[in-house]
């Protein structure tokens, strides 16, 4: 039970949870960008998009590095299986448990 | 079931050669429940709080992997005995609090009993919102995957 939700889960699942982010994400799947392109894609300032940013970082979805003078950001999609994994669990979890049932039942009829 | 939310559904079916009501026993009789609950070695439940009513509360504890202890809750939403229990599920190793809903239909033939576990709205209602379902997770976990194949790590 103990592999079932970590605290890295939760991070992703938060950072994830906004539109703009999962649309920046979205962004870099096709390939890397400076931040000042994925800023043109959207209303929002420049700011409020490096918010956003700074946040997929920390998740450890993006990964950026300074290029002359701008910031290239780059997806990596790693963390996004803790989620995966994170169903997988749970699948795994009632597939022991109905095996107990069954077992229980047939066993004490 | 909303199709809808079929992306964030776990379903599971399983074949008991018992009857429905012995089955719905054994699923709601929190005495019975600590006997079966748990995966060899991984969790065990230890000890069960049940209210069986719609509306009722219950509580399970146990002991998770390294004898770390769990406990998980909510509350009944459907008790139609013997085909049908229906009932909400909040558990303390998320670290963000999703309740989710977790449902047994019985259906027995011919003396034995389909049990099938239906378990949604895993990823949160908000969170289901904003997915827009999972092909967008597998989406990017296959971008991912592809990326190492083409790099040649995996």
């Amino acid at each position: 039970m103990a592999v079932l939700g970590q605290k890295q889960h939760a991070a992703v699942f938060r950072v994830i949870a906004d539109p703009t982010r999962r649309e920046i994400l979205g962004l870099l799947r096709g390939g890397r960008q400076t931040v000042g392109a994925i800023a043109g894609n959207f209303r929002m300032s420049r700011p409020a998009i490096s918010k956003h940013l700074r946040l997929l970082r920390s998740a450890g979805l993006v990964v950026s590095r300074r290029q002359g003078a701008s910031s290239v950001c780059e997806l990596n999609a790693k963390p996004l299986r803790a989620v995966n994994d994170w169903l997988k669990d749970y699948e795994a979890f009632w597939d022991e448990n109905l095996r107990k049932l069954k077992q229980h039942v047939e066993e004490n009829p | 079931m909303n199709p809808a939310d079929a992306n964030d559904t776990i379903i599971k079916e399983i074949i008991i050669k018992a009857p429905a009501e012995r089955v719905f026993e054994a699923l709601s009789d929190p005495e019975q429940r600590v006997q079966w609950w748990g995966a060899e070695g991984r969790f065990q439940a230890t000890h069960m709080e049940s209210d069986l009513r719609p509306g009722g509360a219950w509580l399970m504890r146990g002991n998770g992997m390294g004898g770390r202890p769990f406990s998980a809750r909510g509350a009944y939403r459907i008790v139609e005995r013997p085909t049908v229990l229906e009932f909400t599920w909040l558990a303390d190793w998320h670290e963000e609090a999703i309740q989710s809903l977790v449902r047994f239909d019985l259906e027995e033939k011919d003396g034995a009993t389909l049990v099938r576990l239906t378990h949604s709205g895993l990823t949160s209602a908000r969170a289901r919102e904003n997915y827009k379902g999972w092909p967008w997770l597998l989406a990017l976990l296959q971008a991912y995957a592809e990326k190492r194949v083409a790099a040649n790590i995996l």
